[in-house]
């Protein structure tokens, strides 16, 4: 009975439906409006019809102003990067010392104090304990210099300027303007990138936004890059250029970085993505003053240490992985040794080699671990003098030792380029990984968004390996 | 079924400052649901920290709380669980945070659901305020950025709006705490029936849609006599929101009928 | 590592990417190809073969078996084959040389063309596909709808009365609302009209069309009329058609004193410091995009102005009650306003 009428109900709506065409949303939404203005009519009194804010007015003048917009933007970006990049190498050596040359040992002299068994020992505190404290000392602190300023700039109300301004750009790669932000964001951490994209309020271009977002160089990337530019690229120009060239390569990574997610956007927007919803507004509040302490408190516990506790927790593993790796035998090899020779042929084929391939493999959960472990692995496999031992992370005091230590291992010049750009292109960390899944609830786009970036790395560091031996 | 107005000197001689106790996470047990819903850019999660004691991060960004953030006060002795609902321009559309709002509005039967809007800004946020208005009869219009109306010389009449409305006004200023305590006892009175609403409802639309409304909202009233939004529900159906119609067929609607 | 020379490695890499395009291609790849080979293409052939036989027919024309095999871009041998099939099972019959549908035929016709146009709708209001696109898919899908699936796909858009282009949707009793327009071709000056359809076949044609950014909705005014082009002025713009552009837009023409505003244009022209009325979101904009302007104000009877001009020309940012939002300038362009 029941069941009945509310059947006779919606087949009623729709028959009304049909007779009131298309126009329902539009009118409901006019009626609405109509009612509000009324409403308005009778109870609020302004001076003048145009209350937008004159400061307000002045101030985007200038920022969006075909002179000082794109300069300006650029030197906030690059004050930005500088600072975080910059300002971190204190604090991050600080924490190094800490987390790895005091407690490290302390925690070790402890242990054997008390009598526990070597490989409990190993897996624990040279594995986990190391992985960990590792990618605290490397990610904490950048993390926590950029997220505060970017907040700050978010909250002033700069930052939809910015997707104002570029937004032509990013429309031309199919696009949208606030990718420009989730890109930035980027720069400081892939997962807080991708989850910054909710900003984005149209479903196409949400995941163009997401599945790129890796094409940001991050700051679990930065070190490898400025390590490996400054040991190989430095070397091959006058000492007095060494700094600048070093420089213009990493620099010229990040870029390269940019162009390859407008490419890869632009692919996206024109052949997988071509069906999604794709919806264009963007709203450029006033400008509010940030309150300084507050968004400095609320950015770090929001931002910085959701995202360290992220990466902490995949670390973990990996560390015991990298431990186990390098300890467990298989007849006379370790399963490191035997993996980096199985991989060897195919590094060789990218222009890198199956120690790199088998540090990105183990070191999926975090970038800051790669060099650590790549120089664990070349010690293990070519029997150099180095190092604490089988799946002891380590890193060397100084760059002209570590650069001692990889040619040793077999690098050459070729072997930095490539490591430079497979390192731009590679899957995403685990933490970015699920952070997409989270986002997107898609198996199907977090796949892409892993998979993609590691073929295109494969095939520019291919191509790259060939050309150069053929030219050389 | 009077409507009192309420305008923010009536209720400041009456607020409990001692009785009053923010909660932060701890929303185990309460007697109130409370949602918070507004456009983005009204200081909605500076609303919401001021009521709970929390620093949720506020965003000078459209569309920044995408899932929805859950806090806690007491207030004369009675707890009260505030949900803080995605920033949205309006309920009509089908993006995930839309439908996160409309539905926790619609089913998440919270007592008291306050709508935080620019003051400055009003008739844009009143699109919102409307729609809401459709679907809950107890409902509380938090009129925040007093502060920036100030500056930019609006003169509100909170009086004229509450009537018009149907629903109790009050000025604030989150960022300094203004009008929180005033806000907070109107809540707890709406909360417990001592204000009643009478809420606007919509009138500027064409006859043959409103002829159409009313046709189904009585006949959905027929079915569910105590539903307070059969007329929302009618606006839903002449949409063909899909959502709603299986909600009508399966009979869930019995359950919030209630 | 004696074997590896790059050269040869570059070679065996390109020739893998080759083979990959060529096996995976979108349509045209093998895979593909094989894919649909294998579906059944004697239904298709069918209901092409229906369709057009049922707009011939509506338009007074009749074909031939000739006709039929020469416009279908079939295999002959299997189009004369499904013909004769299609008299078995009582779809067509042969009046001398001249096939026509029966009842039964046309039926089946209408149920197509119903599919097709539900599609496109369907393409137009709840995806991101483009405009050019929509007639492709939809000639794909038409064949994959099931009766079953075609009503649900109906009572999901809230069974539309026309397709974007205009074109009515037959009801599922094969119901179809008659357009009553005069093509702009045949208009003569000075006759204002609102376009009600813009013809989607052939291809050319429409493409060309929509290079102009002409919309359904729009209200145009006859200026000129020659045998080489016809101009009208639509939304504060002048048109200069060729005829044959022009007998594929159809209007349906308005009474003189339904008075024709010179002065409405678009949202895209309106220049710094200027402030107009929002007269209305051209039918061009649907679905989520649609609803999201409405909801950000651009509503009848809005006053606009622009707030900032972009360094790089779009977007522009609008003031609209008391708020700046940006819109892009193909937005802008399907917003009527009248200064």
């Amino acid at each position: 009975m029941m069941q009945k009428n509310i059947d006779n109900i919606i087949a009623q709506s729709n028959d009304l439906r049909w007779q009131i065409g298309d126009e329902f949303h539009d009118n409901l939404a006019e009626g609405i409006y109509a009612d509000a203005a009324e409403i308005v009519k009778a109870s609020v009194h302004k001076p003048n019809e145009n209350n937008r804010l004159r400061l307000d007015a002045k101030i985007d003048k200038i920022i969006t102003s075909k002179t000082w917009g794109f300069p300006l933007m650029f030197l906030i970006l690059a004050v930005v990067l500088w600072l975080t990049i910059v300002g971190a190498n204190y604090p991050s050596s600080m924490l190094a010392d800490l987390l790895l040359e005091t407690i490290h040992p302390a925690l070790k002299g402890y242990a054997s104090t008390l009598g526990i068994p070597w490989w409990l020992d190993g897996f624990l505190i040279d594995g986990v304990y190391l992985a960990v404290a590792w990618v605290i000392a490397v990610m904490l602190p950048p993390m926590a210099i950029f997220f505060p300023l970017f907040t700050l700039l978010e909250d002033f109300g700069y930052l939809p300027r910015v997707a104002f301004n570029l937004d032509h750009l990013f429309k031309l790669s199919g696009a949208h303007g606030k990718q420009a932000l989730t890109m930035s964001m980027g720069f400081g951490c892939n997962a807080a990138g991708v989850v910054a994209t909710r900003i984005i309020d149209s479903p196409r271009e949400r995941l163009i936004a997401i599945i790129t977002n890796n094409f940001s160089l991050c700051n679990g990337r930065w070190p490898t890059q400025i390590l490996i530019a400054t040991i190989f690229i430095g070397a091959v120009v006058p000492s007095s250029f060494a700094g600048i060239a070093s420089l213009g390569a990493v620099i010229g990574i990040a870029v390269l970085g940019i162009c390859f997610m407008f490419l890869v956007s632009w692919a996206l927007s024109k052949t997988v993505l071509k069906g999604e919803v794709s919806t264009f507004n963007l709203e450029l509040p006033p400008y509010r003053p940030p309150r300084f302490w507050k968004t400095l408190y609320t950015s770090l516990i929001d931002r910085t240490l959701i995202v360290l506790w992220r990466a902490i927790v995949f670390a973990a593993p990996a560390g015991a992985v990298i431990w186990l790796i390098s300890n467990i035998y298989v007849g006379d090899v370790s399963v490191a040794a035997w993996l980096i020779q199985s991989l060897d042929g195919f590094g060789f084929l990218l222009g890198l080699n199956g120690v790199i391939l088998v540090a990105y493999i183990v070191a999926i959960p975090a970038n800051e671990i790669v060099i650590p472990t790549i120089l664990m692995l070349t010690v293990l496999v070519t029997g150099v003098s180095g190092g604490e031992g089988a799946g002891v992370m380590f890193e060397l005091d100084s760059v002209n030792a570590t650069g001692d230590l990889l040619r040793a291992g077999g690098w050459t010049l070729l072997t930095a380029v490539n490591l430079m750009l497979f390192s731009l292109l590679h899957n995403p960390c685990s933490t970015t990984i699920y952070t997409i899944y989270k986002e997107t609830k898609s198996a199907k786009w977090t796949v892409v968004a892993s998979i993609l970036p590691v073929i295109l790395g494969f095939v520019v560091t291919f191509l790259v390996a060939q050309v150069w031996r053929l030219l050389m | 079924m009077e409507v009192k107005p309420k305008s923010a000197c009536d209720s400041c001689a009456h607020f409990n400052a001692a009785g009053l106790k923010k909660l932060g996470v701890n929303t185990k047990a309460f007697d109130h649901v409370i949602a918070l819903a507004g456009n983005p850019n009204t200081g909605k999660s500076t609303v919401f920290n001021a009521l709970t004691g929390l620093r949720q991060h506020t965003g000078n960004w459209p569309g920044k709380t995408v899932t929805r953030a859950e806090g806690a006060f007491e207030y004369n002795s009675e707890k009260y669980k505030l949900v803080d609902l995605p920033g949205t321009y309006s309920l009509l559309s089908t993006s995930e945070d839309e439908e996160v709002a409309r539905n926790f509005i619609l089913f998440g039967r919270p007592t008291v659901t306050v709508i935080v809007v620019d003051a400055s800004r009003l008739e844009r946020n009143l699109n919102l305020v409307l729609q809401i208005l459709e679907i809950t009869d107890r409902a509380v219009l938090c009129l925040n950025l007093m502060d920036e109306a100030k500056r930019n010389h609006i003169e509100i009449n909170t009086r004229t709006l509450a009537r018009d409305l149907g629903i109790p006004v009050v000025p604030t200023s989150a960022r300094y705490n203004e009008g929180i305590p005033e806000l907070i006892q109107t809540i707890s009175e709406v909360a417990k029936g001592t204000i009643v609403c009478k809420p606007h409802r919509i009138k500027n639309i064409p006859k043959n849609i409103e002829k159409a409304v009313e046709h189904l909202s009585t006949e959905i009233k027929k079915e569910y006599p105590n539903m307070p939004n059969s007329r929302w529900i009618a606006f839903r159906l002449l949409e063909g929101d899909q959502h709603i119609i299986e909600l009508l067929k399966s009979g869930e609607f019995e359950e919030y009928a209630l | 590592m004696n074997t590896y020379n790059p050269l040869v490695a570059l070679v065996i890499f390109f020739g893998l990417s080759l083979l990959a395009y060529l096996l995976l291609r979108p349509h045209k790849g093998w895979i593909w190809l094989i894919k649909k080979g294998s579906h059944s293409n004697d239904k298709i052939i069918v209901e092409d073969i229906l369709k057009r036989l049922y707009h011939n027919e509506n338009a007074g024309k009749h074909l031939n078996v000739n006709d039929i095999v020469r416009t279908m871009r079939q295999n002959d041998k299997m189009v004369i084959e499904s013909i004769d099939v299609m008299v078995n099972q009582g779809l067509i019959r042969m009046e001398g040389d001249v096939v026509k549908l029966t009842k039964l035929g046309s039926e089946y016709a209408l149920r197509i063309i119903r599919a097709h146009r539900l599609w496109e709708r369907y393409l137009a209001e709840k995806t991101g596909f483009s405009k050019s696109e929509w007639h492709e898919l939809a000639e794909r899908k038409e064949h994959e709808l099931s009766m079953d699936e075609t009503n649900r796909l109906a009572y999901k858009l809230g069974n539309p009365q026309y397709d974007p282009h205009g074109d009515p949707i037959p009801t599922n009793t094969g119901k179809m609302a008659k357009l009553k327009g005069v093509p702009v071709s045949e208009l003569q000056v000075n006759t204002i009209g609102r376009i009600i359809n813009i013809k989607d076949k052939p291809d050319i044609i429409y493409k060309q069309i929509l290079a102009e950014n002409i919309h359904i909705g729009s209200i145009i005014r006859v200026v000129e009329k020659s045998a080489t082009r016809i101009v009208f002025h639509s939304e504060g713009e002048a048109f200069k058609l060729a005829p044959i552009l022009a007998g594929n837009i159809t209007v349906s023409i308005l009474e003189k004193d339904l008075s024709y505003e010179e002065d409405v244009s678009r949202l895209n022209i309106l220049k710094k410091n200027e402030t107009a009325k929002i007269i209305g979101i051209s039918k061009e904009i649907r679905g989520e995009s649609r609803r999201r302007l409405l909801d950000l104000g651009f509503v009848k009877g809005a006053e606009v102005s622009i707030d900032l001009l972009n360094p790089l020309g779009e977007p522009k940012a609008y003031l609209i009650k008391g708020t700046s939002i940006a819109l892009r300038n193909n937005q802008a362009s399907k917003i009527l306003i009248k200064k």
